[in-house]
């Protein structure tokens, strides 16, 4: 069974794929662009998700899968996404509908750090599933520290940046 | 007297939005508490709360020539005051976060524990600014580098910024046992204390899919029960009312990204 968590229009496919990555969805979401609405309606993408990363597409329109999927799928503009959490939905998780984590970013949006980050959150899904790995990462103090140190620099820099200079502490 | 504490995580997935409900009904049994969507750019909480139909919302109240009014945009649910935030991106483009400020510094004026659910992400201003408005951050972790590395992030910021952190919350932990070596592993990077671990429940997704609170649809289940002992931990300061409001009030406007 999948329920709805999140519907929204958003301006493109790079806003939708984030929405989808930065809330880790596993499970599918429709993108409707909304060009298609106006033009009554020519099919949506329906891309799976696992943990926020992409794995399988298909067109309802054109029945097509994967990379063909992404195809049809691909013109700029605002879409709506309907983000559904749970394990089925209407994608076939096939060979004909796979794609590679950072293939959707690349085609619909062109967007390069977008894929990036896709491929890291799809490698960090593999890497930080025993706590043997996050033990080792605890136990190097140098690495944590820096981790630390940096994002201080970071704030310090953005709270200037922001206009939060009057709170940032020295 | 009032405590405003920001639910962050620095990256999304980490369960915020259902712990920040379910910490809200557990500190509701000693206390006012107001929770309000602060992630005005990908409303979640009223999903979880039943408000998918919701018609005024935070986003109301955030447009210029609105005459909506904040009793309009909250609602009493599960024993809570629950102020969420609408769908539409054209209200969300058109919001004016000047107004977020001066709404929430009112409810300030009227409750005991303001939970903010903040924005899974440091990247804009507007993101982060529950963090620095609120007194302390409750941090909500999931027991993998990345998360980790992301709460220490957050920690970071809200330090640099004036703002304590409450504790660490270790959110769906699937082993308890290793994950009990990793909080105490992580403790002394963590400027506040290891509040509990959550275990990976179906009920949590069975409440979420019912659009319920957890604490509401399964609050016999472990994870509810972890809830109310990691509400437990925490020691709600009383702050002046109107420090807060004032704080509030007072803080730097951010732009719109």
């Amino acid at each position: 069974m999948s329920d709805l968590t999140f519907s929204r229009v958003v301006e493109d496919a790079s806003e939708a794929l984030s929405l989808a990555l930065d809330r880790e969805l596993s499970g599918h979401a429709v993108f409707t662009p909304q060009d298609a609405l106006l033009l009554d309606g020519d099919g949506a993408g329906v891309v799976a998700f696992a943990d926020g990363v992409p794995t399988h597409v298909v067109h309802t329109g054109t029945d097509r899968g994967g990379s063909a999927a992404l195809a049809d799928l691909a013109e700029p503009g605002p879409l709506r996404v309907e983000c559904y959490a749970g394990e089925d939905g209407p994608v076939p998780r096939t060979d004909r509908t796979a794609v590679a984590p950072d293939t959707p970013a690349d085609r619909l949006a062109g967007d390069d750090d977008l894929a990036a980050r896709t491929r890291a959150a799809a490698d960090v899904e593999d890497a930080t599933e025993n706590v043997d790995a996050v033990e080792a990462f605890l136990a190097d103090e140098q690495k944590v520290e820096a981790i630390r140190e940096r994002a201080r620099e970071e704030a310090a820099e953005r709270a200037e940046e922001w206009g939060f200079e009057d709170l940032a502490e020295d | 007297m009032v405590e405003a504490f920001a639910v962050a995580s620095g990256k999304g997935g980490t369960g915020k939005t259902t712990s920040t409900l379910a910490l809200g009904m557990a500190l509701a049994e000693d206390h006012d508490v107001t929770v309000v969507d602060a992630d005005t750019g990908m409303a979640n909480l009223l999903f979880h709360a039943g408000l998918a139909d919701a018609d005024v919302t935070l986003h109301d109240l955030l447009l210029a020539d609105s005459d909506a009014t904040v009793s309009d945009a909250v609602y009493e649910r599960f024993g809570l005051k629950v102020f969420p935030c609408g769908t539409s991106l054209a209200d969300f483009r058109a919001a004016d976060p000047d107004r977020l400020r001066d709404v929430v510094a009112d409810l300030a004026a009227d409750t005991d524990v303001l939970l903010l659910d903040s924005p899974a992400t440091l990247s804009s201003r507007s993101a982060v600014l529950p963090v620095v408005l609120a007194d302390r951050a409750v941090l909500v972790v999931q027991p993998t580098i990345p998360a980790l590395s992301d709460g220490l992030k957050v920690q970071e910021y809200a330090a640099s910024y004036g703002t304590g952190v409450a504790g660490v919350i270790f959110n769906k932990v699937q082993d308890p046992a290793a994950v009990e070596r990793v909080a105490e592993q992580s403790e002394r990077y963590f400027e506040g204390p290891t509040l509990g671990t959550v275990p990976e429940a179906d009920a949590v997704r069975a409440a979420r899919r019912a659009g319920e609170p957890l604490l509401a649809h399964a609050p016999e289940s472990d994870a509810a029960a972890a809830y109310r002992t990691i509400a437990d931990a925490i020691d709600v300061q009383d702050t002046a009312a109107d420090t807060v409001a004032d704080r509030f009030r007072n803080a730097v406007v951010p732009e719109q990204p």
